[in-house]
């Protein structure tokens, strides 16, 4: 009985799987010049329907010129963008069936949040008692069932967005596309709204492309991120792919810290060979730290060992983190806190080690 | 469809540019040519005109006159807008008050008041006479004095609003600053206070200065004839001689010598402000650095306007000694009653019970109002101004917020090129665009007509429609738009239903404003009207110097009493719609 259960919930995952290899939304080739300034550049990217995609990069490399691209309030240079097979580079943003929430929500203030959520319903001609019955439903969902009549301003800013998340959803647009959502919202609720919205995703399953330079974010939310770079895509790949396997020097320093071997004084022993321009990383998490006494691994022969000093230690909660010198270069050592272990004070000698197969070696 | 959106910017402006041109623009190229003896090309208009002495008498007076009252309003203007700035907040809001009332109310009106006041028979002869201090009037009126004193009365508002608004915008933490490095109050203003405030004191003295180069009612009302401006010199020779090239050229010695005193002028301490712009990061085009100095004459118009943000906190000058307390308080009372006191006088006068017009009444009633009232060419007058200032608002509101919306789509370059031209009829002097509209209806056979009236008055008012909405469109987010549009609403129904409800305080201020201008303009008015149309401002310019009438007390006083109507109206618009989002702010940073 549980397993007819557990085999039929299986298979219609595989279904759904099946589904969700149609792909939603397609960018080929796409560029926008700015003057000479390409603020994206050759962009090709393929989104699966029912998809959480993040674009993830530092200040300027155009991820908000590529949600606008995809929204219609820019139009492209050159290249096409097609949205379930068909290309929407002239199609007017007021055209296209879209949920957007702006980075500051773009509630409207001379509205009420009942007024607000009806808008999309009324520009799409909905009878006013379906209106109603719509927007009762969704501020509940979005438990805001008692703000109903209050204006944006009278609103804390957890709750605007919220607002502006129930606002991009209630037409029930084919896919959601999100600026910095939680850009303006302080640490504590901004976890929050993470789960928020990950629950939300969970529920109406809209394909959804959301732009944010906090990694966190990216990481906890998507099902795919995009890291981008000076207007071009520099790896695309899942939260764990992208972390444990970075192609780039850039992406593995952008996501999490990372140890590079450069000029390393020592020889490096690796299982890979490394090709010319390339370099040997290692994450901080993945460095062992120990007395130099210490008795050896079972498994020593897996790994390298370098000894160092110990330069700076900081407390982090459940972390330690190491800065130790060794040779010239300073490696970053990352310790879960556990009873009985050991802790290292600056200008004590130590010992590192670290399994050879979890160097990863990524283009410069 | 794209294409049709990024040309539809430009659309938008296209009914402020066709009235524009209609009634100001090539009706003034054509007096250029005409000016020029076209098609011969010559300059014997120019040659005759300097060749009168008469004639350069009266352009040297003009400039005299215009740049001493110039410098009498920065010298008076400067301390005013420096004290109200470092006033306590609410003291500020008051002192601002003051100042704009009389800035709203009727020049007409308050130069009649000077002549009460200043009169061979007026109130300080009267006084003078009467406790003996003089034997017989003395003569106080119909000489430069009483000019300077009318002229600097109505331009000071002028000067002041635009100081007010770049001394709110110094960063308080500079003076503040310098005081921590060892500077004296004195020397902490001298180097770092005053040299900001340089923008202010050269968007002042334009205003006021190109203000008074337009003036005439007020010199020839309060100076007689021998302080004839060249304004006036210009309705006369329109008005009386048929040859409109001698006209013409006298109107653009006129505009050349303002173009050059404000070059000059200009380029002076432009220094400072293109540091200042550079710093900031405000790219200038070199082809457009040639205009520069035009550009931003103007561009000084907003200045005023900007003056309205004043809810920022600012310095407060601590420490200050107690006598330079003194001082200031009797400073700024002195200028308070010179700008209220006329206003006053001419109210209290109205309520008069005598026969003639005397201060203090010595019985009260209201007789003159009745008069006026029952007096059909008043009443005549009042409901063709009202009328004719209606429709004014009607046309300029709709055509300037569509120029508005239209302008702040555009790329910066164009934007302010078209602004430029948009803003001529409020940046030129006032009498050539009377002249230049004079001759585009005269071929359109609208002179002495309400159509011909409502054309002249609206291309100013456009033009202030077009700087106060635009200046709503500034603080508008663009992102509600692209939120509305997000949700499948087109570009007709976001502006209906997000923009238009956002920036209507903005439209509505506009609105009132253009109503305003309308209702009190003579200049323009007397060269339209021929004399066939009397709005109440004609009315009063033929009453103003004879004084016989009463019931100009109580036209003035009515006059008088709008703004504060206004005021209201002004700030149940903005203050109020302010509220909301700065209330949205606060709890967001909460
Ligand atoms: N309207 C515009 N005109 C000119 N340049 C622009 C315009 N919009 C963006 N750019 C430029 O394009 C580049 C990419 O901008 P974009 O806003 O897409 O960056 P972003 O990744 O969203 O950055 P941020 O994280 O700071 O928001 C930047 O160098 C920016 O200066
Ligand atoms: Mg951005």
């Amino acid at each position: 009985m549980n397993e007819h259960v557990k085999s039929a919930a299986l298979a219609e995952r595989k279904v759904s799987a099946k589904m969700s290899d149609c792909v939603e939304i397609e960018f080929r080739a796409v560029t926008k010049l700015y003057g000479a300034l390409a603020a994206v550049k050759d962009l090709s990217l393929s989104v699966r329907r029912g998809e959480f995609l993040t674009i993830l990069g530092p200040s300027g490399s155009g991820k908000t010129t590529a949600l606008m691209l995809l929204a219609g309030f820019v139009a492209p240079t050159s290249g096409d963008i097609v949205i379930s097979g068909r290309s929407v580079a002239s199609v007017p943003s007021y055209r296209r069936d879209q949920g957007i929430v702006f980075q500051s929500y773009a509630l409207f203030p001379h509205l009420s949040v009942r007024r607000n959520l009806e808008f999309p319903l009324e520009m799409r001609g909905v009878k006013a008692a379906n209106r109603a019955n719509q927007v009762g439903r969704m501020l509940d969902r979005v438990h805001l069932a008692d703000y109903a009549d209050r204006m944006p301003s009278q609103l804390s800013g957890g709750q605007q967005q919220r607002v502006a998340l129930a606002r991009a959803l209630i037409a029930d647009p084919p896919f959601l596309l999100l600026d910095e959502p939680l850009g303006a919202l302080d640490r504590k609720l901004r976890e929050q709204m993470q789960i928020e919205i990950k629950s939300m995703h969970r529920e109406f399953g809209k394909t959804t492309i959301c732009v944010t330079h906090d990694q966190e974010e990216a990481l906890s939310l998507s099902d795919r991120i995009v890291v981008m770079r000076a207007g071009r895509i520099e790896q695309t790949d899942t939260p764990e792919a992208l972390y444990d396997r970075p192609a780039t020097r850039f992406v593995a320093t952008f996501l999490g810290e990372a140890n590079l071997f450069e000029h390393s004084e020592f020889e490096l022993r690796t299982d890979l060979d490394q090709p010319p321009n390339t370099v040997a990383i290692i994450r901080p998490e993945r460095v062992r730290i120990a007395a130099p006494t210490a008795p050896t691994c079972p498994d020593q022969h897996l790994r390298q060992a370098v000894s160092g000093t110990v330069e700076d230690m900081i407390y982090a909660g459940p972390l330690r983190r190491y800065q130790v010198r060794v040779g010239r270069s300073t490696v970053v050592v990352r310790e879960h806190v556990a009873s009985g272990q050991k802790i290292f004070y600056p200008g004590e000698a130590v010992r590192l080690d670290w399994l050879r197969s979890d160097l990863r070696i990524v283009a410069e | 469809m794209l294409q049709k959106l990024t040309r539809a910017p430009f659309g938008l402006t296209l009914p402020s540019f066709t009235l524009l041109l209609m009634v100001f623009g090539v009706p003034i190229t054509s007096l250029l040519f005409m000016s020029l003896n076209a098609p011969d090309w010559s300059f014997v208009n120019y040659q005759r005109f300097l060749s009168q002495s008469a004639n350069i008498y009266v352009l040297l007076q003009t400039i005299e006159i215009s740049i001493g009252a110039t410098a009498i309003c920065l010298v008076i203007g400067y301390p005013t807008a420096y004290l109200i700035v470092t006033a306590p907040e609410r003291q500020r809001t008051v002192f601002i008050v003051l100042v704009l009332i009389p800035w709203l109310t009727s020049g007409l009106v308050r130069t009649y008041a000077w002549t009460v006041i200043l009169g061979d028979h007026g109130l300080i002869n009267n006084v003078l006479v009467a406790s003996g201090l003089a034997s017989s009037p003395v003569p106080l009126i119909y000489n430069r004095f009483a000019v300077f004193v009318g002229m600097v009365h109505i331009m000071l508002p002028m000067m002041i609003l635009p100081l007010l608004s770049v001394m709110y915008n110094i960063d308080k933490s500079l003076v503040a600053a310098a005081r921590s490095m060892g500077a004296r109050p004195f020397t902490a203003f001298w180097r770092v206070f005053l040299p900001l405030s340089l923008p202010g004191v050269r968007s002042g003295s334009l205003l006021v200065f190109v203000g008074c180069l337009g003036f005439y009612i007020t010199p020839q009302a309060l100076g007689g004839l021998r302080e004839t401006m060249l304004s006036k010199l210009i309705v006369n020779q329109l008005l009386v001689s048929a040859n409109l090239g001698a006209t013409a050229a006298t109107a653009f010695v006129l505009l050349a010598v303002t173009a050059v005193v404000l070059s000059i002028f200009g380029l002076d301490l432009s220094g400072s402000r293109e540091r200042v712009r550079g710093a900031v990061g405000t790219k200038r085009r070199s082809w457009l650095s040639a205009q520069g100095a035009m550009g931003r004459w103007f561009n000084e118009l907003g200045t005023s306007w900007r003056a309205s943000r004043w809810q920022r906190q600012l310095y407060r000058a601590a420490a200050q000694v107690r006598w330079v307390e003194f001082a200031g308080a009797g400073f700024m009372t002195v200028v308070m009653v010179y700008l209220l006191v006329p206003g006053l006088i001419v109210i209290i006068m109205s309520f008069s019970a005598g026969d003639f017009i005397e201060f203090p009444p010595s019985a009260f009633s209201l007789r003159w109002y009745v008069a006026f009232f029952e007096d059909s060419t008043w009443t005549t007058s009042l409901s063709n101004s009202v009328e004719v200032a209606i429709d004014v608002a009607l046309l300029a509101t709709a055509t300037g917020t569509l120029a508005a919306y239209g302008l702040g789509r555009m790329s910066p370059q164009s934007r302010s090129i078209l602004t430029m031209m948009i803003l001529m009829p409020i940046t030129f002097p006032v009498v050539i665009v009377g002249v230049a509209a004079y001759y585009g209806l005269f071929h359109l056979h609208l002179i002495g007509t309400k159509t011909g009236l409502v054309l002249a008055h609206s291309i100013g008012a456009n033009a202030y429609v077009v700087v106060i909405v635009a200046a709503t469109l500034a603080n508008f987010d663009r992102r509600l738009e692209q939120a509305a549009m997000s949700m499948r609403a087109g570009p007709l129904r976001t502006f209906w239903r997000v923009t238009l409800p956002l920036i209507r305080p903005g439209i509505l201020g506009g609105a009132v404003f253009a109503f305003i201008a309308s209702f009190d303009e003579a200049v323009v008015t007397s060269m339209i009207s021929g004399y066939s149309i009397r709005t109440l401002p004609l009315r009063m310019l033929e009453n103003v110097t004879q004084q016989i009438d009463p019931s100009i007390a109580a036209v003035g006083s009515l006059l008088t009493l709008l703004p504060v109507l206004w005021l209201f109206v002004l700030y149940v618009l903005y203050w109020r719609s302010r509220g909301k989002p700065q209330r949205a702010h606060a709890q967001a940073e909460a």
